[in-house]
């Protein structure tokens, strides 16, 4: 039995992992939610924000900057995507979507292979946030408390825009009702974009914010891809606070499993996933048969 | 119905072989012999390279294959480089080196596929390269099995050459028993032998050997472990068990991990603080994680690694190597690299000496090498009858300070080469028994 | 072409072709880059492709876990056989194909009763687990990621004598004979009365349930079926490269088979053998090609888009769709011109006034072959006392109680939003009630759910149709005979769906009650409205009920049609129960023997059709309620 002191420092730390996990996840529930895709390039365009602060941290040496021209990348490309690929999908059945979606991630992992190598790249701490702080019960990396307070002001922007906006309006509308939006006349496909945009910043600022702390390699996004899976479930499909919570919960399972054996995480996510899949498969915040 | 068409044609063949000749059954190896002779053309001979050109272990395999190429060209065109390695003009016995790489993806089934198209369909004469030792194993067994000649590429686990050893198959690469043993007194020597160690292993066969070897000889130096984590291979985020490192208060964090996971983990215990107050201690070094993580990082670090290219300043042929690697590549290589380039020198050399291409011959003059070791990149190596395994120097390296560093690729000093007799295991201690050929 | 043919080998067609192909492959492909043992993964993939287009493409269900069965049958093979508690391999094989099944039912028995992508997780999640599983606790007997190597060949006889069957083209013929073996049975399995219960599941899980399938059951069969053919292909995987991979657990290997599977078609049963030789074949020759090194997954991602974009059915389902377009384009079309038809002569109809009185009405009396279950003598058949239901603070139904005679027509009318919908299904418990209780012949039903009641009897025509839309008429109502001829659950999965004769009798006899003689072969969803209405009321005949309910089936209908449709719910009446819930007043007050009046709720009056006419309370309810 490890002692009270590592499982305090093993649950703050399940928030900070759990925080990153709701932002991975947030961008595939919403666009889960609003298009009823479900995105099997999600990892990939995890990867590809990584990649992405790698090039412009190289021009502008400065974090921010180049977390804001990696936004203005990864807008593009999810524009790009919408209106030349996954537009064709909408009407098309959900295992079609899982398809195309998956020859994506291919390609775009495949890209950066041939690109930038097999190699793991280098993004570094920016200078603000090395070194260790004290917090009494334990050192933590300074970069990632950090870390925790960059993605609660993204998601809070995610929640205003969601929740807060005509548009967050109409995606929860069709989230509730796809069929009803198109009734009172609201331009789905222009929703549909701009969500598939939004979802793929999302998931792009993770991967950059996440750069630093990771190997930064083509191969990267998987696992990523699939915990983001098991964060959904836990939250209810399509949920956006489902995945903020879903992230929490599967970031303190890891911790907390860790803290007697860190062999069985993975077994203990999944095993939950499966738990929560046959006792309330609405997951926590979701409603089911809606997608 | 033809069930086993292969022992019907062996048999008539065989027949009709000792029929017409006259020979002794025993005394000669079989004239048909897995794709022997039917694999060996009039001027060429094909070989098959099954190495993770996309997937986690692809920067390594991307390295092995420049290593295999750049060999496989050396010993075709037959110049100094081929004499100096004992080699007789252009090619093996003459024949020029055809192959081709395929793309294992860092999967054992699929590396399993792809060699047996090799073996199939381009009727190999041999067949090389992997980069994890659950490839190693399933090609082995395969090779084994339809009595074609397989060279372990980068696998490093015990068990290669131990549980899982076979008759067709070698290893050059030191296994983890001999890292350990080698680099466990180079640490005690500078360290002290009050140590208190804490242990990353990454959850797979080769993640448990190298723990076991290493948890071995660093007991048998006085040290003490207080911290083992195991993770799941492909981690991304190591936070939850570096923070029981981090508290754990040991001086040595050895980390077993291995390519990207290597490299994730590191970079995260020096975010945590863990390399400020532990040193770093790697058994066995990943080809690309000096450069992957930089020499801040690495400064310091204690390792074994296979080959590294500043051995080239005490050894001729690891100087034309390195240098000829670096005039094609424009890097140097990693050791990846240099199994490649050294596997298939060494399987020229030992075809040469057997004077003929069948495997049978080949493994004999590859198990008789003791008597008459080959001159190498390392200097002297043979490899043992009893499990395939070279005996051969293994290189213990510390992490070079940045303002240390005399070029760009500089990352570590060749702190101790030991030779390879000090620390092969025992024979018969992994479990090997080979089977008949 | 294959029309000539005599009807014994036309049946087996499919198989004899497949015969010709797998013996001329090893003989005319290999040139073409295919080497015996990617002909025989080829086979593997299609083995295992077998039993994921059973549950995916016939049933509906994607499933991301088929790697957890394929890894189990495998691994339990292999270690097994190489830890020498086995010495046969086919015993092995049987052994770890058995287990690859019970790990199925496992799985399946939790995740059949979800749907859609919640279905997919749950299979994606119990994989991912049996993969971890695997690779660490279990690793002393899975060789964790080395997997199990040496696992033996198998022989063919006994002793000396015994014939091993060994790489290359004898593991072909195995592996092709399985094959072979694998796909007349799923084609059997396809045909049987199964096949077409997992078929209208696919087309409207809820509709199958109502008929009184135990559609749980049906999907956890197709379930397990899958698995068994996971497990079948995973053991021979081990066996025939000497070699198990712990890849055959991975995430990657359910979505290579799916990807397969969409690939070369879905509902093929052969899509996925083709796919997996498309697949296989180009990730094998790209990478010949000089230079392109890794590039070749970047090209096989490309080509892979462009082919789920433009191939909408995979290869084989494109090919069959093209060969039935030729063929079946004229019967298409022809199906849609009557259709055109026949609406536009009730459009005329409707427009202006009926040109004359209809025929004389008809009553025929509908015998059919399927007799009722056997229930209770009582008087009545059906009766509900303090009847609730209530969503939040809304009231739907609130305490409703009243009686319905045997062998009457019953109607239950109300204004809108008087509760009559959600009443109705209450009564076949496909809404459970928040209080209050449901009797058929004195047995509660309440809380049974709609499969047992339909079995007990009662069957519901729905106000919004709720048809097989790909299935056509003959084949709607035999699903829907079947469920009374057979139980909630059998598992005949060798007989013809067609064989049985009191099951196409039953059919024969609703199709000509329902007027639908020329229109049997035609699909539901080219059906014209008025049809398709009968065709919806057709359904919950032929499964032969006690009690029949309709709800509004005269709903949307031409005045034409509504006679038509009057007929026959008079000819249906004469030998069952009915209650009706319709808005059509003029219908109610000429069919019903007796009228309930639902009014926001609550009961309002019941009584004779004479009684309630008079009622002042349902005059102001109607004045009130209708006129607004």
């Amino acid at each position: 039995m490890p002692s009270w002191a590592t499982l305090l420092s093993q649950a703050f730390n399940g928030l900070a992992l759990g925080s990153l996990l709701a932002l991975v996840s947030s961008g595939l529930t919403i666009i889960l939610g609003t298009l009823g895709v479900l995105n099997f390039a999600h990892g990939a365009l995890f990867t590809v924000g990584a990649y992405a602060i790698f090039v412009a941290f190289q021009y502008t040496s400065s974090f921010f900057l180049a977390v804001a021209m990696g936004s203005v990348f990864m807008l593009v490309l999810g524009i790009l995507l919408e209106r030349v690929i996954v537009r064709l999908f909408y009407d098309r059945p959900h295992e079609d979507q899982i398809l195309v979606t998956y020859g994506v991630g291919i390609v775009l992992v495949e890209v950066l292979r041939n690109v930038f190598g097999s190699h793991a790249q280098r993004v570094p701490v920016p200078s603000w946030g090395t070194g260790v702080t004290e917090m009494g019960f334990l050192m933590y990396p300074t970069y990632r408390l950090q870390l925790i307070g960059m993605v609660a002001a993204i998601l809070l922007a995610l929640y205003l825009i969601l929740y807060r906006t005509s548009l967050g309006l109409v995606v929860r509308a069709g989230i509730e009702n796809p069929g009803m939006v198109g009734i009172l006349g609201i331009d789905v496909k222009r929703t549909f974009l701009v969500v598939f945009a939004v979802g793929c910043v999302a998931v792009g600022l993770a991967g950059m914010l996440y750069a630093p702390v990771v190997a930064v390699s083509p191969d990267m996004g998987a696992t990523f891809m699939v915990q983001s899976f098991v964060v959904i479930v836990l939250g209810g499909l399509g949920s956006f606070p489902g995945a903020v919570v879903g992230g929490l919960i599967a970031g303190e399972i890891i911790s907390i499993t860790s803290a007697f054996n860190s062999a069985y995480s993975d077994v203990m996510l999944y095993g939950l996933m499966a738990l929560v899949l046959v006792l309330r498969p609405q997951g926590l915040f979701g409603s089911e048969g809606r997608v | 119905m033809e069930f086993d068409r292969r022992r019907l044609v062996l048999g008539s063949i065989a027949g009709a072989a000792g029929s017409s000749l006259g020979l002794p059954a025993l005394a000669q190896a079989p004239a048909k012999v897995g794709n022997f002779p039917e694999g060996v053309g009039a001027d060429s001979v094909f070989v098959g390279l099954t190495i993770p050109l996309t997937g986690i272990f692809a920067a390594d395999g991307q390295d092995e294959k420049l290593g295999y190429e750049l060999a496989i060209a050396q010993i075709n065109e037959g110049g100094d480089i081929a004499k100096a390695w004992g080699l007789k003009g252009k090619g093996v016995l003459g024949k020029q080196i055809r192959y081709r790489v395929a793309d294992t993806e860092g999967k054992p089934n699929v590396a399993v596929q792809s060699a047996t198209q090799f073996f199939q369909r381009d009727k190999a004469i041999m067949i090389s390269g992997s980069v994890s030792s659950a490839e190693a194993i399933a090609l082995a067994e395969l090779a084994n099995r339809e009595k074609i000649l397989y060279l372990v590429g980068v696998a490093g686990a015990n068990e290669v050459t131990g549980k899982n050893c076979q008759r067709y198959s070698f290893r050059v690469q030191h296994n983890a028993f001999s890292g350990s043993k080698a680099l466990a007194p180079v640490i005690a020597k500078s360290l002290g032998k009050n140590i208190k160690t804490a242990f990353l292993v990454p959850d797979y066969t080769y993640g448990h050997s190298v723990y076991e070897s290493f948890a071995r000889f660093s007991k048998e130096q006085g040290w003490t472990q207080v911290a083992k984590e195991m993770v799941p291979l492909g981690t991304s985020d190591y936070s939850s068990a570096l923070l029981n490192i981090a508290n754990s208060g040991a001086d040595v964090f050895v980390n077993v991990a291995f390519g990207a996971d290597a490299v994730a983990s590191t970079k995260q215990a020096e975010q945590f603080g863990v390399l400020k107050r532990m040193k770093l201690a790697v058994p066995n070094l990943s080809g690309f994680q000096d450069k992957e993580l930089g020499a801040e990082i690495m400064q310091g670090v204690y390792g074994t690694c296979e080959f590294w290219w500043s051995l080239a300043d005490r050894n001729p042929l690891a100087k034309s190597f390195v240098e000829s690697f670096v005039a094609k590549n424009k890097y140097h290589p990693r050791w990846a690299a240099h199994v490649g380039y050294t596997q298939a020198f060494l399987w020229a050399l030992t075809v040469e000496r057997a004077g003929s291409f069948n495997p049978i011959e080949v493994i004999k003059a590859y198990e008789s090498s003791k008597a008459n070791p080959y001159e190498s990149t390392l200097g002297k190596i043979y490899f043992r009858a009893e499990d395939h395994q070279a005996v051969r120097p293994v290189a213990v390296l510390r992490g070079k300070a940045p303002a240390a560093m005399k070029g760009p690729e500089d990352f570590y000093d060749v702190i101790d080469l030991v030779a390879g007799e000090e620390v092969a295991s025992p024979p018969d201690a992994l479990g090997c028994k080979l089977g008949p050929v | 072409m294959t029309r000539n043919l005599p009807p014994a080998l036309r049946a087996v067609l499919p198989e004899t072709i497949l015969v010709l192909v797998l013996v001329a492959a090893p003989l005319l492909l290999p040139p073409l880059g295919f080497s015996y043992d990617l002909l025989s993964r080829v086979l593997n993939w299609g083995l295992l492709g077998l039993g994921f287009d059973i549950l995916f493409g016939l049933t509906g269900l994607l499933s991301f876990g088929q790697a957890a069965f394929y890894g189990v049958g495998g691994f339990v093979t292999a270690y097994l056989l190489v830890s020498g508690k086995v010495a046969s391999v086919w015993l092995a094989l049987a052994i770890g194909t058995a287990a690859a099944g019970l790990f199925g039912l496992f799985v399946g028995w939790l995740a059949v009763r979800r749907i859609g992508i919640y279905f997919t997780m749950i299979t994606l999640a119990f994989a991912q687990m049996a993969y971890f599983i695997e690779n660490s606790p279990l690793s002393d007997y899975t060789g964790g990621e080395n997997g199990i190597a040496g696992v033996p060949q198998p022989k063919l006889g006994f002793g000396e004598s015994a014939l091993t069957i060994s790489a290359g083209l004898p593991m072909y013929a195995l592996l092709a004979v399985a094959f072979v073996i694998g796909f007349a049975l799923a084609r059997r399995i396809v045909m049987s009365p199964v096949g077409s219960i997992l078929l209208a599941i696919r087309e409207n899980t809820p509709r199958v349930a109502m008929l009184g399938h135990d559609v749980s059951a049906y999907k956890l069969a197709a379930f397990v079926i899958a698995a068994l053919y996971a497990g079948l292909a995973g053991g021979m995987l081990g066996s025939f490269q000497s070699y198990m991979p712990p890849d055959a657990f991975s995430l990657e290997t359910s979505g290579q088979l799916v990807v397969q599977t969409i690939v070369g078609g879905v509902g093929t049963l052969i899509g996925p053998l083709v796919g997996a030789a498309i697949w296989l074949w180009l990730r094998d020759n790209l990478q010949v090609i000089p230079g392109l090194g890794a590039l070749w997954k970047l090209v096989l991602g490309i080509a892979f888009i462009g082919l789920v974009i433009w191939l909408r059915r995979g290869i084989c389902g494109e090919i069959i769709h093209r060969m039935n377009k030729r063929r079946e384009a004229a019967a298409v079309k022809a199906a849609q011109a009557r259709t055109e038809a026949i609406e536009l002569s009730e459009a005329g109809s409707a427009a202006g006034e009926p040109a004359s009185e209809p025929a004389p009405v008809t009553v025929r009396d509908i015998v059919l072959p399927l007799a009722p279950p056997s229930r209770g003598s009582g008087d009545v058949a059906l009766a509900t006392s303090g009847l609730s239901r209530h969503y939040g603070g809304l009231k739907a139904v609130d305490d409703v109680s009243f009686e319905i005679r045997r062998g009457t027509i019953h109607a239950v009318i109300g204004p809108n939003g008087a509760g009559k919908s959600t009443l109705f299904k209450m009564l076949l418990d496909e809404v459970s009630p928040s209080a209050g209780e449901v009797r058929l012949f004195g047995e509660r039903i309440t809380g049974l759910g709609v499969t047992r009641t339909a079995q007990l009897g009662i069957a519901k025509s729905n106000q919004l149709n709720q048809l097989f839309p790909n299935l056509t008429v003959r084949q709607s109502l035999r699903v829907a005979a079947l469920a009374r001829s057979r139980g909630r659950m059998k598992l005949d999965l060798i007989r013809r769906s067609g064989s049985l004769p009191e099951v196409e009798a039953q059919v024969e006899t609703v199709i000509d009650s329902l007027g639908l003689r020329e229109r049997a072969e035609t699909p539901a969803h080219i059906l014209a409205y008025g049809e398709k209405r009968r065709l919806e009321i057709g359904m919950a005949l032929a499964t032969s009920p006690n009690v029949l309910l309709l709800d509004e089936p005269l709903a949307g209908m031409s005045p034409v049609e509504r006679l038509a449709t009057r007929d026959l719910i008079r000819s249906i009446a004469k030998s069952r129960t009915l209650v009706i819930v319709e808005h059509d007043l003029d219908a109610i007050f000429q069919l019903a023997d007796r009228i309930t009046v639902l009014y926001e709720g609550r009961l309002l009056a019941d009584g004779s059709a004479e009684d309630v006419a008079r009622n002042q309370a349902v005059q102001d309810a109607y004045l009130g309620g209708l006129h607004s």
